[in-house]
Order: C-alpha cells, then sequence, then structure tokens
C-alpha cells in the first residue's frame, strides 16, 4: 500500500522543510525559549546573577515582538490575503499553521508581554528573588499559549494547553508564604488535571474514529463521513468527542459549566498573575477555540474547496449550537456572579468569565457564517480579534489598578478603596476608563469591540443561518451589557460618594510617580483606541483573513 | 485475534479505566489518591490510543502516548509540589482543609461539630498578660479541630 520511501530522501526533505520554511516562521517561540534558558543560566553564574532577570525577560519578550511584528509586516495585504487563505503555510510536517491570524495573534502575546514585565517590575511582585522563577514561568506559559494559536493538530492542541497549564498552576502558587495561594494553586491543577483528561479522551475518540489527528485531513474525513451518511453510533461517537474536546477548551476559557476555577484562583493568587491569566490565557484560548472549530468545520483552503463544505455543514451546526449555547450561560452566569462580590479580584474573574461569553459569540458568528457567507466570517474572526485587542488594554490595566493600591491600601477588597476620590482624583479616573470600557460605552474602545461582535451578530441573523441561537445571542448580550453596568459602576459609586475608612493605612496615590505612570500608559490606549480604531482594526480584519 | 475485536477489548479496557479515573478524582477527597486519579485517567486513555494506533496500522496514536506519558510526569511533578507543601502547611492531606477561598453565601463543608464547649475561646486566668495577644486567623482554627 504505501510506497517504499528511501530514508536519506524522507530526512533531507524534512531537514530542509525545517530549515528553510518553519524555523524562520518559528522566530518569536525560538526568541521565548531562548530567554528562558538565559534567565536560568543567568543565575547559576556568579557575575551574570547580578542582573536583574526582569531586564533579560523585557528584553527577550522585545525581541519575540519584534519578530512578530515583522511575520505581521511581510503578510500579504488584505486583499491578497484573503484569497489565499490568510498566507496558509503549515510548518513542522502540519503540526503548525502559519497565517495572518496565528502572526496576529503573537503580537497580541508578545506585546503584552512586554507591557505586563513592565507592570510586574513596578508592582514588586515578583521580588528580585523570584524574578527569575516568575519570568521563566510567564515566557514558558506564552510559548504554550503561542503554540495554541497556531496549533494544526489534535497533538499540538493537547501539548499546547498544557504548556500553557502547568507553568500557570506553579505561577498561581508563586506568593509560597500565603496560605491563599497555595490553595489556589492546588485547586487549579486538580481542575487541570481533570479537565486535560476529559479533553484527552474526547481526542483519542476523534483521531480513532477518524484515523488522522492533522485537523485539515480530519475535515476531509468528517466530510466523507457525512456524505456517505455514517451509522448513528458512529455519529454518537464523534458528537462525544467533539464535546469532550470541547469541555478541555472551556476550561482554558472558563466557560460555564467549566468556571469554578477561576473565582477561587483569582482571588488566591496575587492581582499580577491574575493578569496573566485572565489576558494572556484567555486570549490564547479563544485562538484555540477558533483553530479548532475552524480546522474541523471547514477545509483547509477555505470556500475554494467547493462541495467540501456543505458536506460539513452538521459540522459547523454542531460547533455553532455547542459553542453558543454556551456562550449564552457563560456570559449571564458571570456578570450574575459578579454582582454580589465583596473582592475586587473576585469581581475581576467574574468579569473575565462573562468577557469569554461575548468572545464565544463572536466565535458562534463567525462558525454560522462560515458556510454561506466566508467574507462576513472573515469579519466576525476579524471583530473577536479586534475584542482580543483591546481586552490586553482593558484587563490589565484593571488588574494593574488592583495591584497597585493593594501596595498602597494593603487590601483588595472594594469596601477599602471608599472615598479615594478625595486623595488619589486621577486613579479613580484611570479606573472609571477601564471600568465603562469593559462595560462597553462609547467613546472607549470596549464599545468599539462589542459593536463589532454584535454586528457580525446581526448579520448572521440577517442571514437566516441558525437563526433563532444567533437571536438568542444578540437578547443575551444586550441584556447582559445592561446587567453588567451595575457592578461595574458600583466600584466607582464606592470610590467616589462613600466616605473613607477610618483606618485607612495607605496614603495618595498621584498619578505622577511611576506606578501612576503604568496605569496611565495602559489607561490612556483604552481611550484612543475607542476614538481612532481603524488602525488596528485593519489588522485584525487581515487576522481574520484566513478564514474567508 | 482478529484486529475488530481486539480494538473493542482494548478499548474497554481504556474506557473502564478512564471512568475509574473520573470517578476517583471526583469523589475521593485525599489530595495525594486525586492526582492518582488524574493519572488513571491518562492511562486508560493510552491504552485506548495505542489500540486505535494498531487498529489503523499507523504510529501516530503511539507517538501521542508517549507525548501523554512526558505530560503526565510533568502535571504529576508539579502536583507533588503542592501536596507537599499543602501537607506541610496542614498536616493533612484531606482536600477538605482547603476551602477558605469560596463564594461567601457557601458555608464550609464541615464533617462533624465539636461540642460547644470546646469552640469557646481559651482563657488563661492565671497568666498575667505579656504583649499583645496575637491574631489567630479564624478560619484556620476552626479547620483544624472541625474537618
Amino acid at each position: 500500500m504505501n510506497d517504499p520511501v528511501n530514508i536519506g530522501t524522507l530526512l533531507s526533505g524534512t531537514l530542509s522543510d525545517t530549515l528553510t520554511v518553519s524555523l524562520p516562521l518559528f522566530r518569536p517561540e525560538l526568541t521565548l525559549s531562548a530567554t528562558i534558558v538565559l534567565l536560568l543560566l543567568c543565575r547559576m553564574l556568579p557575575l551574570l546573577r547580578l542582573l536583574d532577570s526582569a531586564l533579560v525577560a523585557l528584553g527577550g519578550a522585545a525581541f519575540a515582538l519584534w519578530y512578530a511584528w515583522l511575520d505581521m509586516q511581510a503578510l500579504p495585504v488584505f486583499a491578497e490575503a484573503a484569497s489565499t487563505a490568510g498566507g496558509r503555510t503549515e510548518i513542522f510536517s502540519g503540526l503548525l499553521v502559519f497565517d495572518s491570524f496565528t502572526a496576529y495573534l503573537r503580537c497580541i502575546l508578545a506585546g503584552f508581554l512586554v507591557l505586563y514585565i513592565v507592570f510586574t517590575k513596578v508592582s514588586g511582585i515578583p521580588d528580585r528573588e523570584d524574578g527569575a522563577d516568575f519570568y521563566s514561568l510567564v515566557l514558558g506559559a506564552t510559548l504554550g499559549m503561542c503554540l495554541m494559536a497556531s496549533a494544526n493538530h489534535l497533538l499540538m492542541v493537547f501539548m499546547a494547553v498544557e504548556m500553557a497549564s502547568v507553568p500557570s498552576y506553579a505561577l498561581a502558587g508563586i506568593l509560597k508564604g500565603r496560605r491563599a495561594a497555595s490553595e489556589a494553586a492546588i485547586k487549579y491543577a486538580v481542575y487541570g488535571a481533570g479537565a486535560a483528561g476529559i479533553m484527552l479522551y474526547g481526542i483519542s475518540l476523534l483521531a480513532g474514529m477518524l484515523g488522522t489527528c492533522h485537523l485539515p485531513s480530519m475535515a476531509v474525513e468528517l466530510g466523507r463521513f457525512a456524505q456517505a451518511g455514517a451509522p448513528g453510533g458512529s455519529v454518537m461517537v464523534l458528537c462525544l468527542g467533539g464535546l469532550m474536546l470541547a469541555v478541555g477548551l472551556a476550561f482554558k476559557l472558563s466557560a460555564v459549566p467549566f468556571h469554578f476555577w477561576c473565582p477561587d484562583v483569582f482571588e488566591g493568587a496575587a492581582a499580577e498573575v491574575g493578569a496573566f491569566l485572565s489576558v494572556a490565557s484567555k486570549a490564547a484560548a479563544v485562538a484555540l477555540l477558533i483553530r479548532v472549530a475552524y480546522g474541523l468545520g471547514m477545509p483547509a483552503g477555505g470556500a475554494a474547496a467547493g462541495e467540501l463544505v456543505a458536506d460539513l455543514a452538521p459540522v459547523r451546526h454542531f460547533a455553532v449550537a455547542v459553542i453558543a449555547l454556551m456562550a449564552a450561560v457563560t456570559c449571564t452566569l458571570g456578570n450574575l456572579a459578579a454582582y454580589g462580590q465583596t473582592n475586587m479580584k473576585r469581581l475581576l474573574a467574574y468579569s473575565t468569565i462573562a468577557h469569554a461569553g461575548y468572545l464565544m459569540m463572536g466565535v458562534a458568528a463567525a462558525m454560522a457564517l462560515a458556510g454561506p457567507k466566508p467574507a462576513a466570517a472573515a469579519t466576525a474572526v476579524g471583530a473577536v480579534a479586534f475584542y482580543l485587542g483591546t481586552y490586553v488594554f482593558m484587563n490589565l490595566a484593571a488588574f494593574a489598578i488592583v495591584a497597585f493600591l493593594r501596595n498602597r491600601l494593603r487590601s483588595e477588597e472594594i469596601a477599602a478603596y471608599a472615598g479615594l476620590v478625595r486623595t488619589s482624583p486621577g486613579i479613580v479616573v484611570a479606573t472609571a476608563v477601564v471600568l465603562v470600557s469593559l462595560i462597553g460605552l462609547p467613546p472607549l474602545a470596549g464599545f468599539v469591540a462589542k459593536f463589532l461582535v454584535f454586528s457580525s451578530l446581526v448579520q448572521a441573523i440577517s442571514l437566516g443561518v441558525d437563526r433563532q441561537l444567533m437571536l438568542l445571542l444578540l437578547v443575551v448580550g444586550g441584556v447582559n451589557t445592561v446587567i453588567s453596568l451595575f457592578y461595574y459602576l458600583r466600584v466607582l459609586k464606592v470610590m467616589t460618594f462613600d466616605p473613607p475608612p477610618e483606618d485607612r493605612v495607605g496614603e495618595a496615590f498621584p498619578l505622577v510617580s511611576l506606578s501612576g505612570a503604568v496605569v496611565t500608559a495602559l489607561a490612556v490606549p483604552v481611550l484612543v483606541l475607542g476614538i481612532f480604531w481603524s488602525g488596528l482594526y485593519a489588522a485584525a480584519q487581515l487576522a481574520g483573513a484566513f478564514a474567508s | 485475534m482478529s484486529s475488530l475485536p481486539l480494538l473493542q477489548n482494548a478499548l474497554l479496557v481504556g474506557a473502564i479505566l478512564f471512568s475509574l479515573g473520573l470517578v476517583g478524582i471526583l469523589a475521593r477527597r485525599n489530595l495525594i489518591v486525586m492526582f492518582l486519579a488524574a493519572e488513571m485517567m491518562l492511562q486508560g486513555i493510552s491504552v485506548s490510543l495505542v489500540a486505535w494506533s494498531r487498529y489503523h496500522g499507523d504510529w501516530g496514536g503511539q507517538i501521542l502516548v508517549i507525548f501523554v506519558l512526558t505530560v503526565a510526569a510533568c502535571e504529576a511533578a508539579i502536583a507533588l509540589v503542592f501536596v507537599l507543601g499543602a501537607f506541610s502547611r496542614t498536616g493533612r492531606l484531606d482536600a477538605a482543609a482547603w476551602q477558605s477561598l469560596r463564594e461567601a453565601t457557601l458555608g464550609r463543608v464541615i464533617d462533624r461539630e465539636l461540642p460547644a464547649s470546646d469552640t469557646l475561646p481559651q482563657k488563661f486566668p492565671t497568666l498575667t498578660p505579656a504583649g499583645v495577644l496575637p491574631e489567630t486567623d479564624e478560619d484556620e482554627l476552626l479547620q483544624r479541630e472541625h474537618v
């Protein structure tokens, strides 16, 4: 059956493919790996030990951002990108895929990393002793997240999720002396181990039934199944496999009903760790969801593959139903549960759960549009990509404010923020900008992001694909935006109207300080992106081009 | 034995191992046993992957198993660090010792109540106070006695 292959040609073919095609497109990840080695080496050598590990990590992240930016620049412009499915190239013999979406997500992750390292350096967690550990864990997790964004093979999906998760468990427990941090780490690790096991069983079912793990080949096999009218039993097994795979993805996304770890971990771990988990981890999880849903629901060549697109319609319908229902529940529960919280980190944890719901709505719309109108699907993916871009600034700023206020007030309770406006009006204004943007009100970045996601839902409704589900999502999204108004504004109300507590320990927090500058640098883009959003929008649309 | 019954038998064994692990991780309270159960899930998956690999006659499944084993080792290593830390802090392996992070509206899980007299704050009538009374974490006290 198989042609005899000469081992020599096989090796030289693999070697030349790796060296000339794959590795040049893998520079950001290679830079991150090299930085991790450097960080650990620095601690072993006597003189280099004096070097601050934050600086080494910052240098590595800046290089990774530079390479990611170069890869983004080298992409064809939108019109060409749309015709070549985002400049799609499979690298490392099909394990990973490089296209406009990969390039965009890597830019987001590396850019986030640069901002994040500056922020942690200023906020003081980790201290100098823990710095090398902390930053090598952060860089390692980011490496896994880059792989999540470019996975093209179920083996890579599993490995990338684990590479992102395992360092995150350790990060959650980085404050070794604190009881709450240990508790957060244990809960996260137990939950993560269970979710990874279930996801892997789903992978084994799918891979076993279809005989391959390579996502585009799996789509071809699925199309054959659908065309031949597969027996009910095997459809059941495939659905079960898909649902179990979705459990693993939902754990990473902290989507209901697999969100239980999220508030506890965010409350127990340091605010800095929460920032990393809520931004980078979520962005990568959304990217992975898009990769898996698109990989299984659409042929690799995009709409050009003709009848396979029609054959895969049941797969897409299944994916839309699962993602849409989960999105509606996630969004609603996140917002309702945030309402009663008294701890700011816990409130933000529920807020990230709710935002995962909004992001999944965009993914559901994209999957619904993928068959009948690929160009609109590309716009929907672009809307999700834009949302992720603004989310970096919004949530990082929110957690930065929590961390800096913790350094001043020694507390993360909302009640401790009472009357802050009298002593530190600048920080209250910054908080207002960030929280109003998280609600999604104009003229801030969060409004544009939410508007784009909802408009892709409207487009799906007007085309009449999965109409009821899309209508449900639109209504749920609208109602939730109103609900979220209350709990975000309650924080602002406490900060401005309530009298300050008698036993306040901290002093004023002026914006003219190093930490104030970090908050300003994160909050100003939220305002600017709400008004001048065309630049990021163009980049995000280019990212979505792979879907057309 | 022909390949289809072989596949079915191996998948059955794999599924049983997986479900035992899943039940274990959901139902057990000993931290070490919970992680053992998670490992058992992965072993069940490995069995079924190898079976599929043999059925299809390619190496993909077995390669996946090698990666799964590596990842399982990493996960077990980091989990044991947490368990060890937890044990040295509380002196017990019970997962119920770790419930201070929870929703404010949810109560603590308590196996048996102590008699009310024991929970009263201790008084030291014969000792003259020296310095301030050290702060006690109410949560920690409760769970040392109650769980």
